[in-house]
């Protein structure tokens, strides 16, 4: 038997036609469509920092609209404060004629005997039945 | 390493540093053939050295901002594709569905293998007797005898000193003579 001298060293494998054009194609489209995708991400990490940013900014404006929206009064709220400053006034309005009627009433003397009631009992008893003001002001 | 390879790796690693992708390019189509053999000859069937050949390329392409000009561009290769190829081995020696222990019987007797095979028969016992050496062994003949790789060269691929590749050699030689003469 041959020693190993002897033996051709020519490659003895075979491999299919063509096959390193197509390999080495094959790994050149592979690498770069990896490379492509590294670039989409290297976009992405090079405008990281202003995205951040803008986001920021917009995730800042939502939340100020938001909670201005909830914490500050609306349309609805201040027609509402507005009435009950409205009804406050009225009721200002009343006191001031409620205590001028009370004025007006200390100088006026009941020319008939009748239960004892005070005037201010009276007044109160008018208002209670809705009589105007005005009416009792004049029979005042 | 011959001096044209020398100079075509001086060339890759200027165009890498110009433009990665046309220095890659010109990087597969130099080294693509020599380390398709290389893991040809470990691994034997085609479709696993397909395999390991890509893959090897695509741990280069994913690697290669780490390479530094102090190591030369073609014992690098080598190791990523040595390693490859040993991690197919071992893949396939767990969970082997085709024995290729015999590749005499394998190359002769089967169609795929036939298909497979080029060699006369000198050949073909060659090739059973370097299967038959443990996986090491098998790495340091091949470079040697069929890359014709210094020691120096195979020291960086496999990180072994040179003594210890030379006795290799050595041991791989007398095994593979004693196994085609058959004594």
């Amino acid at each position: 038997m041959k020693k190993l001298d002897d033996i051709s060293k020519k490659n003895p494998f075979k491999v299919p036609d063509n096959y390193f054009e197509e390999v080495n194609r094959k790994i050149i489209s592979v690498t770069a469509d990896a490379d492509e995708s590294v670039r989409k991400i290297s976009i992405f990490k090079r405008f990281r920092t202003s995205l951040l940013v803008a986001a920021s900014i917009a995730g800042f404006v939502i939340i100020s609209y938001s909670a201005l929206k909830i914490l500050a009064p609306d349309r609805s709220g201040y027609q509402v404060s507005e009435a009950i400053f409205e009804l406050n006034q009225d009721s200002l309005i009343n006191d001031i004629d409620i205590l001028s009627l009370e004025e007006s009433a200390a100088s006026f003397e009941l020319s008939e005997e009748g239960p004892d009631v005070s005037k201010k009992d009276i007044i109160e008893y008018l208002m209670l039945e809705n009589i105007e003001l005005n009416d009792i002001y004049e029979q005042l | 390493m011959k001096l044209t390879l020398i100079r075509k790796d001086s060339n890759i690693t200027d165009l890498l540093k110009q433009d990665l992708n046309k220095g890659f390019r010109l990087l597969v189509e130099t080294y693509s053939q020599k380390l398709y053999w290389h893991i040809r000859r470990l691994v034997v069937l085609h479709e696993d050295a397909d395999d390991a050949l890509q893959n090897t390329f695509i741990n280069v392409w994913k690697s290669i901002g780490n390479f530094r000009n102090e190591s030369s561009l073609y014992t690098w290769l080598y190791t990523i594709a040595t390693n490859e190829a040993l991690a197919l081995i071992n893949k396939r020696k767990k969970n082997t569905a085709v024995s290729i222990d015999d590749l005499g019987n394998y190359f002769a007797n089967s169609q795929e293998g036939s298909t497979w095979f080029d060699g006369d028969e000198a050949q073909l016992k060659l090739q059973n007797a370097i299967m038959q050496l443990p996986d090491k062994q098998k790495i340091v003949f091949n470079l040697k005898y069929y890359d014709e790789m210094t020691y120096e060269e195979m020291s960086k691929v496999l990180g072994t000193s040179e003594g210890a590749l030379k006795a290799s050699y050595h041991h791989a030689v007398k095994k593979i003579e004693k196994i085609i003469t058959g004594d």
